[in-house]
């Protein structure tokens, strides 16, 4: 094994096929501590590490799932304090050593390793090396640094190794794997025993690449067009369309949005302004690299240090910085803010939580204090240029080394640390960054084809988007606590290729989706389901629910209503006043998160979200049941659909939503809904409302109303006759929650009208209110459509109590509270609120007048809509197979 | 368990479904054990259904009074006589250093009287609740960190002044799910808009979205304007249950072929909840299904018609309650202290007391905390003025995060306790002092939590609500 970290940092342009061998060829180089001779390092590198890595440290060492007996042989320091038995090895003296007696056969100690003897070369080998005095060089003084419990994780850790070549297995005889990426795969199920799914059927890939590469269903159409395709290549040019659509840029930005910790606002502020208005330029700047597919080291390295990499002037490339500059603010806190941005790189380029480090060295992995302070150096070396035309960028700016926070307080520093890379990746001798600040020397050391964790990082993240789960399932943390990869031969050779192939993420997603890996069927049911439950070692396609982004595009989409402009300013995506542009333009407030977007598991934008959580939750079913986009998308879509023949509407519908037929059955159970539906809203039911709000006048003669008219405009507070008011035909006539004005003559009476829904018996209270000396006060009238005039009261400056009892009404019947003005419409505005209550069909309600009081209803959905609502909630459109 | 009676009024659902509901866990978790035996993923699918915690629980849920702007402990619960008799004149300590400068000696102009058969003294502003200072269990020696707003009340909520974490109640939540999956699990009602540093006081940070509070605005009833989409005024609720019949036929038909997928029947449950939590959440919030005489209990206003709903919350499950007296910083009396301290005292005292009582009387008082308390206390100096930090009046209070009051009732807790106290003055806690870290350590002890184990893992570490610090203030338990 090499440790690629003790290579020089190159700026040489290594040719790839120059760094592969340089990978695999190279010398060791590590360098010896002076206490002992390079021979005997050489010893116990080529004999003694090995054999403790394959024998021992599954038990003792930090890659153990418990420690046993408390000892840990990773490491000098584990080895001299000795475990539960006490120091297990006396230099210079095996026959003292418990180490050599346990592995040596022997009676009266517990022999290790506990369930096989040891060769007998390597026994020999561990006793010449005690006697030699045991030299081992992983001390902290070694060339890396340990973590903060004295453990040379730096070179046993898996992911701080470099990628490894791995022969291609030879799979003679199956006919399942069709590229090398699959019997990397199928190696391990086999080694597992495990079959891989069956490949899936064309309809349910295609919905899956759409998903994955664009982020919206296909249409049917579409779909008909790739399930019909004979071509040998049918799917790779389906692959090659979907990278070269201006969507899959928009799908991919998003991914890294989440990465980047992208909001609109600042968080937090008192008075000060909250939004960052050109947040949008980085969004625009993402979605075009991906769509460029502008090489990953590139792609990175402008992120971070744009302003040295194109000229000032370019706005457009410069916004690439907002990586940076688009975090919370923490009221300016600027130790906050240069945290913020240091866990942003670290974690989101190289999985490493270097903040873990602000307080005291990493407790897990190889990351001491000094190296958190190195790269805060970088960050308080940097600034953010007022008035820039290029508003989201960080330029140099004066240098300043910072020393290290005693436990992080910034009142309490140590010696100054010089800013550097991290002494796990670039040594304990890392060469000062000389650069200004240094953060383009960051950002190079971080693309370096030589750290072993940015293609890994990326191209788990990717496998991650690809299957729902990634190889590593800690995209942001691939520290000694992480799970080792289920398939590390997969991702290193994943990891060598994306290197090899110029950083391309889209030929990254291209190997991938070409293989027969991704192309499985999603089924659990294989027996394979007994062995790995939980799909580790991909033996089949999760099955996937959309996220947020993709359940509201998707519904946008197949409703016909999708804005499919491409970039730009943020809109509003929430409430009734919402924009119909893919979610990703969604303005994001992070500090007052709209409730959907939590409730849809939306990366919280505060800190890097290393991946989503995937909650169900009936918040979740309220949106899509009741939410104004919800039905208004139902509605569209429905109306779009529908013809004059239900069998006709229900396939439209299923072609629509689902991107294929009904069959019988489904066809059967739609048209059914809808036969249901129809027979129920011409039924008479309990209405939206009992009330409504007119004017009109009695017949005296007949005892009884002569005409009632609902009034024709709500100016949010009232009904009246138009926009502006005295209305050149009603006057001042209005009704309001509590009262109203009549209108002048007989005629123009404001009239409250509450409409029966079935039989039963009410009695009515409730009392009018006149409080003005002025004018001649108001009469007021309740007058049943069955037995005509109740009440008849006139009110001037008083209040009177209008009660009726014990009216019997039926089905239909209207009760009307009647206000006119009396010889005067002068100072007639009066409150009038009543309670009818009363018992039907044993159940006693009541109905307030005020409390019932309502502007104009929306319409009700109708059949049609309400099922393709149906479909637009269905499991089989929410979920992607 | 009310949601007993109330999911079984339903008639739509199966009775599997039914009674897999009232079991309180739902489908997703049960056939996850049997199925996959995988907690991640009845994580994600019954993120809320009710968990154990470390060991039995002394309290099953919270309702924190939330004072915001800082209620001054010298005129409340923490009586000073020194500090009469130094009123108008400088202490005979140094002033210590609070957010602006203070100057002489502020004597409580509120009279103190004793309570109870344990005598605890509480001022006339809080009268009514002192009627249960048996049940109360007042801790005189708190103290924060620093003298503002924003870095105090994230310290009181979240238990970090500063960076990302998540709230008090959602640790909980995340911790103990909820009893009802027909409600919000963490409810957070504040009139009139949001508390200075407004949503991040019941955020849910690192943890999962489910678990932040739910923000109710209380200055409205309608329930509509409470809760997020909850009422459809475009279908009826017949015309609904058809679609949802239809719906379960759809994807009982897409689930044949998928048996084992624990998402799709969850997502298939949250529908059914979904339904009924529209009408349960309506009912929840709706206080004028009480009786006359609880109304008249808890009095007019909105304060008591929060307090009030907290308690039918309580009742209905809901496992964090936080009421807050108002947007912004309604507390923070830094001038006419006597006369905006009367005021706010006035809005809820009666309904602190008749939450108590009410409590008490349904035998929920056992297993309900309740919480009192602000970001910090006030100073008992007079705050001098300062251009544009108060308008010139010099009778009001500075902030005060050296020592203050927070006391709790019921849970777990013991009554009629006096515990910790502040100098003679009331300017810094010096007996027992109690952190607010120690405050969150026992509250979460209260709840069935040791804080030094109840952990998430995010960013490489194992987070804690106390982080590396909190002691559990053990005198205070019962």
């Amino acid at each position: 094994m090499i440790s690629m970290r003790h290579l020089r940092w190159g700026f040489c342009q290594i040719a790839v096929g120059a760094l592969l061998t340089c990978l695999l060829l190279a010398p060791l180089t590590k360098a010896a501590p002076t206490d002992f001779s390079q021979e005997e390092i050489d010893f116990f590198e080529s004999k003694i590490r090995p054999a403790l890595i394959k024998h021992c440290y599954v038990c003792h060492s930090s890659r153990a799932d418990e420690i046993q007996g408390e000892l840990r042989l990773d490491s000098q320091a584990g080895w001299q304090a000795g475990g539960v038995s006490g120091p297990v090895i006396v230099p210079g003296r095996p026959e003292e050593s418990l180490f050599i007696a346990a592995i040596r056969p022997a009676v009266g100690v517990a022999n290790m390793p506990p369930k096989q003897k040891l060769p007998a070369a390597v026994v020999e080998d561990f006793e010449a090396w005690v006697r030699l005095g045991a030299p081992d060089p992983r001390t902290a003084s070694a060339a890396h640094p340990n973590n903060d419990l004295g453990e040379d994780v730096a070179s046993t850790h898996w992911a701080f190794q470099p990628p490894q070549v791995t022969p291609v297995p030879s799979m003679p005889g199956q006919t399942w794997s069709t590229t090398d990426l699959d019997r990397y795969v199928l190696s391990r199920l086999e080694g597992k025993g495990v079959q891989p799914a069956e490949i899936a059927d064309r309809a349910t890939l295609m919905r899956r690449l759409y998903f994955d590469l664009v982020g919206l269903p296909p249409t049917f159409e579409a779909i008909q067009d790739f399930v019909g395709n004979d071509a040998p290549d049918a799917y790779l040019q389906l692959v090659n369309i979907l990278l070269e659509s201006p969507q899959f840029g928009e799908r991919w930005a998003r991914h890294w949005m989440d990465v980047a910790r992208f909001a609109d606002t600042r968080g937090y502020v008192f008075t000060a302004e909250r939004k960052y208005t050109d947040a949008f330029k980085y969004r625009d700047w993402l979605i075009q690299a991906f769509n460029a597919d502008l090489p990953y080291d590139r792609f990175l390295k402008l992120q971070m240090a744009a302003d040295r990499l194109v000229e000032a002037t370019d706005a457009e490339q410069l916004a690439a910085m907002g990586f940076l500059t688009l975090g919370r603010r923490f009221l300016n806190n600027m130790h906050d803010i240069i945290d913020d941005r240091i866990d942003v790189v670290t974690r989101g380029t190289m999985a490493l939580t270097v903040s873990c480090s602000r307080c005291h060295d990493h407790k897990y992995d190889p990351i001491p204090t000094a190296d958190y302070y190195a790269l805060y150096g970088v960050f308080a070396s940097s600034h953010e240029p007022n008035n820039a035309p290029a508003p989201l960028r960080l330029v140099d700016a004066q240098v300043v080394n910072v020393g290290v926070f005693v436990r992080g307080n910034p009142g309490n520093r140590g010696a100054a640390v010089p800013r550097r890379f991290l002494s796990l990746l670039a040594g304990p001798k890392a060469t000062p960054f000389r650069d200004g600040s240094g953060r383009l020397e960051m950002a190079e050391a971080i693309v370096n084809p030589q750290n072993p964790l940015t293609a890994r990082v990326l191209v788990n993240r990717v496998w991650g988007h690809l299957f729902g789960a990634g190889l590593v399932t800690t995209p942001s943390d691939f520290g000694v606590r992480s799970d080792a990869p289920a398939q590390p031969e997969a991702l290193d050779y994943l990891a060598l290729q994306f290197v090899q192939e110029g950083w391309s993420v889209k030929q990254l997603i291209r190997r991938i989706v070409l293989s027969s890996v991704y192309r499985q069927r999603s089924d659990e049911g294989s027996p394979a389901q007994q062995i790995d439950p939980g799909n580790r070692f991909f033996w089949r396609m999760n099955r996937r629910r959309k996220d947020f982004e993709a359940m509201r595009d998707g519904i946008l989409a197949v409703a016909g209503n999708l804005d499919k402009t491409i970039g730009g300013p943020s809109v509003n995506i929430v409430g009734k006043d919402y924009a119909p542009r893919r979610t990703l333009y969604g303005f994001i407030d992070r500090q007052n998160l709209p409730g959907i977007f939590r409730t849809f598991d939306f990366a919280g934008p505060d800190t890097h979200a290393p991946k989503r959580h995937e909650t169900t939750v009936p918040q979740q079913a309220l949106f899509l049941l009741n939410s104004p986009f919800a039905m208004q998308q139902a509605e569209v879509l429905g109306n779009r659909v529908k013809t004059p023949d239900d069998m006709t509407t229900i396939d439209n519908l299923y072609r629509a939503v689902l991107g294929r037929s009904p069959d019988a059955a489904e066809r059967q159970l739609a048209g059914a809904f809808l036969d249901k539906a129809r027979a129920r809203d011409a039924r008479p039911s309990i209405p939206q409302s009992p009330w409504k709000f007119g004017y009109g006048g009695l017949n005296e003669e007949e005892n009884g109303i002569r005409e009632f008219a609902e009034l024709p405009y709500w100016n949010g507070e009232a009904w009246q006759g138009g926009e502006k008011i005295p209305d050149p035909k009603l006057g001042w006539l209005n009704l309001r929650a509590a009262g109203g004005h009549p209108g002048a003559g007989p005629t123009r009476a404001a009239m409250r009208r509450w409409t029966a829904y079935c039989e039963g018996k009410i009695v009515i209270q409730g009392a009018l209110v006149h409080s003005e000396k002025r004018g001649d006060g108001v009469r007021g009238r309740i007058v049943s459509s069955r037995h005509g005039v109740l009440g008849d009261w006139s009110v001037h400056d008083r209040r009177q109590v209008t009660a009726v009892t014990r009216l019997r009404v039926e089905v239909g019947d209207t009760i009307d509270f009647v206000v006119d003005s009396r010889t005067s419409t002068d100072y007639d505005s009066h409150l009038w609120k009543v309670d009818i209550s009363g018992h039907f069909h044993g159940v006693r309600r009541t109905w307030n007048s005020q409390k019932g009081f309502h502007g104009p209803l929306p319409p009700q959905l109708q059949p049609v809509v309400r099922l393709a609502q149906v479909l637009l909630l269905s499991n089989e459109f929410q979920f992607v197979d | 368990m009310s949601q007993l009676t109330l999911n079984t009024q339903w008639a739509g659902t199966s009775s599997r479904r039914e009674w897999l509901c009232r079991s309180g866990a739902g489908f997703g978790s049960m056939a996850l054990q049997t199925m996959l035996g995988d907690e991640v993923v009845a994580e994600a699918t019954q993120p809320l259904a009710p968990k154990q915690p470390h060991f039995v629980p002394q309290a099953k849920h919270v309702i924190h009074i939330f004072l915001n702007g800082g209620p001054s402990h010298v005129d409340t619960f923490d009586p000073k006589p020194e500090l009469t008799k130094y009123g108008g004149r400088p202490l005979p300590m140094a002033n210590l250093k609070t957010e602006r400068p203070t100057g002489v000696g502020l004597a409580s102009p509120f009279r103190f009287k004793r309570y109870g058969e344990s005598g605890l003294e509480v001022s006339e502003l809080f009268s009514k609740t002192a009627k249960f200072a048996d049940e109360m269990c007042i801790i005189r020696s708190m103290h924060a960190d620093v003298p503002n707003h924003e870095p105090s009340l994230l310290l009181m909520n979240c238990g970090e002044a500063r960076l990302v974490r998540p709230s008090v109640g959602a640790w909980m939540t995340y911790g103990l799910g909820t009893e009802n999956q027909n409600l919000p699990a963490f409810i957070a009602m504040c009139p009139g808009g949001y508390p200075i540093q407004e949503s991040q006081n019941w955020q849910a940070g690192f943890l999962p979205g489910v678990y932040q509070g739910t923000h109710v605005d209380t200055q409205h009833t309608e329930i509509e304007k409470l809760i997020e989409n909850i009422r459809n005024q475009r279908v009826t609720t017949a015309q609904q249950g058809d679609q949802l019949e239809l719906l379960r036929e759809l994807n009982r038909r897409h689930q044949e072929q998928r048996p084992t997928d624990a998402k799709l029947e969850a997502r298939i449950q949250s529908f059914e909840l979904a339904f009924r939590m529209q009408r349960e959440a309506a009912e929840a919030f709706d206080v004028s299904r009480e009786p006359q005489y609880t109304l008249d209990l808890y009095g007019a206003g909105t304060q008591a018609r929060q307090i009030l709903i907290a308690r039918r919350l309580v009742e209905r499950g809901v496992r964090y309650i936080q009421v807050w007296h108002g947007a912004g910083q309604p507390w923070d009396s830094h001038d006419d202290l006597e006369k905006n301290h009367r005021r706010l005292a006035g809005q809820c005292d009666q309904a602190i007391a008749a939450l108590l009582s009410d409590l008490k009387q349904r035998g929920l008082l056992d297993e309900t905390l309740v919480m009192w308390g602000g970001e910090f206390g006030r100073t008992p100096t007079v705050e001098l003025p300062k251009k544009g930090a108060n308008q010139g009046r010099i009778n009001g209070r500075d902030h005060n995060n050296h020592g203050f009051t927070v006391w709790l009732a019921g849970g777990g807790v013991q009554g009629g306790l006096v515990y910790g106290a502040t100098d003679d003055f009331g300017f810094r806690a010096e007996e027992n002092r109690v952190h607010v870290h120690d405050l969150h350590a026992t509250l979460l002890h209260l709840m069935g939590f040791d804080h030094e184990r109840f952990t998430y893992r995010y960013a490489g570490r194992d987070f804690r609500l106390t982080d590396v610090h909190g002691r559990v203030v053990r005198d205070l338990i019962a």
